[in-house]
């Protein structure tokens, strides 16, 4: 289980997050949703310890984030942050040395699939070629979590299927995994859950079967109430 | 920590290599000289090794720096922070591996020294008369040519603790500038203000120290006491990194 606790984070006067707590379950498949700017990556940097929280804690199995629960997580950042020197394949070498549960058979398989090629560059891939090695190389992992962050960004619609694919294929009962996005109709497909981030707050956590039982939405007209324009409140009189 | 380790050498390469090719370069000028006896290759070679050696080493340690804060300051330290690794022992391996590049690069210069120096003794016949030409080298320069050869390893090893002290303070500087600074205006300058005022009080602790019996055995209790502040500043950084660390 990963377990969010009362989590705030401040960068100088701007807080990012503010007390946010939630709880993840293996087997389930979760959405963190939200525009862009409302604190969805910082804190899945913090679910895996890149980011230290101001206040509260992210604990894995009952234990606080350490370099030891990054043998079961797999992160994938929104950024490109490969060393320049870094070839296709010298990637996966540098996963290989660091994580047990990387195997470099899948690896070339998605690479295959990505259609990208192990003699190429890092530093002079395109940022859709450059979101597909990401993909590739945390999707190489047999992690228990899987956090991902905007997979879809920058990538054509062919290539969108083919992400989708990879990331179904991690769907197993013992593992829990997080996809962030703003392209929430995507997503709605393979989710379980979703948390609906705003400003820095959880807005709300919904299960996709719940939802519509409950209130007859899907996750989309949540995400448009929420969101609505802009994320604005509505003009009142 | 050897994997670490051997990225760490990967990221600092190319320098040493340039370091390779720069040494080349000054070794063939003095073989040049021994063979051809022309003296002023043989000078020119012999001062352009010196200089490979003293600045190739300097370098190391101030690459090492320069590597650290861009560990920190871009999003390729999620290469390193995103690995199932401790604070302690990505510091660690960056201490351990600029030791480990420094003493090698000194090793490889003492090794190539005495090999250009056997070299020079066949050629030019006898011991005296070389040590002669380098005396007369090193007067030319203004150097002493009478240095004890056991003075001069103590100094190497001198050299080697107190650089790897200014570095390990240099990492607290940025990894200070990096958490407890961070976001501040001038945060780059309070850091280096950081590290003056802890270099200037260590050398006041170092220069406290009572004086022994013998010189070898005050150059050995300055060696060993360089290398306690290098653990402390190691420790302290890492605990800094491990609860305040942001990347």
């Amino acid at each position: 289980m990963l377990e969010c606790r009362g989590i705030t984070k401040k960068y100088g006067r701007k807080t990012a997050v503010d007390d946010v707590s939630f709880r993840m379950m293996p087997g389930r498949v979760y959405a963190m949703l939200g525009p862009n700017g409302g604190g969805k990556t910082t804190l899945m940097k913090m679910a895996v310890g890149l980011t230290k929280p101001s206040r509260g804690e992210f604990l894995y199995k009952e234990e606080p984030i350490s370099g030891q629960s990054r043998k079961e997580i797999a992160y994938m950042s929104t950024e490109p942050y490969f060393y320049s020197w870094m070839t296709v394949e010298s990637v996966g070498k540098y996963y290989e040395d660091f994580f047990e549960d990387f195997s470099m058979e899948r690896y070339q398989a998605l690479l295959q699939r990505m259609q990208l090629t192990p003699d190429l560059k890092t530093k002079t891939l395109s940022s859709g070629m450059m979101a597909k090695l990401k993909i590739a190389v945390t999707m190489a992992r047999e992690a228990k979590v899987y956090l991902l962050d905007e997979p879809l960004n920058g990538i054509d619609l062919l290539a969108r299927e083919a992400i989708i694919k990879t990331i179904s294929e991690a769907i197993r009962n013992d593992v829990i995994l997080v996809v962030s996005s703003h392209l929430v109709d995507e997503l709605e497909k393979i989710t379980d859950e979703a948390l609906y981030i705003k400003e820095g707050h959880l807005a709300a956590m919904w299960g996709k079967d719940d939802l519509y039982r409950q209130q007859g939405k899907t996750l989309v007209d949540l995400y448009r109430e929420i969101y609505g324009n802009g994320g604005e409140q509505p003009w009142q009189n | 920590m050897a994997k670490l380790m051997k990225y760490e050498f990967r990221k600092t390469m190319f320098s040493k290599f340039i370091l390779l090719m720069v040494t080349a370069m000054a070794e063939i000028i003095l073989l040049f000289g021994i063979f051809m006896e022309w003296e002023n290759g043989l000078a020119a070679g012999s001062i352009g090794l010196f200089f490979c050696a003293m600045f190739g080493i300097m370098y190391m340690g101030v690459e090492s720096l320069i590597t650290f804060h861009r560990d920190l300051s871009t999003k390729q330290s999620y290469m390193l922070f995103l690995t199932p690794k401790s604070s302690f022992q990505i510091l660690g391996a960056k201490v351990v591996e600029n030791a480990l590049s420094i003493f090698l690069t000194g090793l490889f210069f003492a090794l190539l020294a005495a090999i250009d120096l056997s070299v020079s003794l066949i050629r030019i016949g006898g011991l005296d008369e070389l040590l002669e030409l380098i005396k007369s080298i090193a007067r030319e320069f203004s150097l002493n040519p009478d240095i004890p050869w056991q003075d001069l390893l103590l100094s190497f090893l001198a050299l080697l603790a107190s650089w790897l002290m200014m570095i390990a303070m240099g990492y607290l500087a940025i990894v200070l500038a990096a958490t407890v600074f961070s976001g501040k205006r001038l945060s780059g300058v309070i850091s280096l203000i950081i590290y003056l005022l802890l270099n200037w009080g260590v050398s006041y602790l170092l220069s406290c120290l009572p004086d022994m019996n013998t010189m070898l055995q005050n150059s050995l209790m300055r060696i060993g006491a360089a290398f306690v502040v290098v653990a402390i500043f190691y420790l302290f950084t890492g605990w800094i990194m491990e609860r305040k660390l942001s990347v």
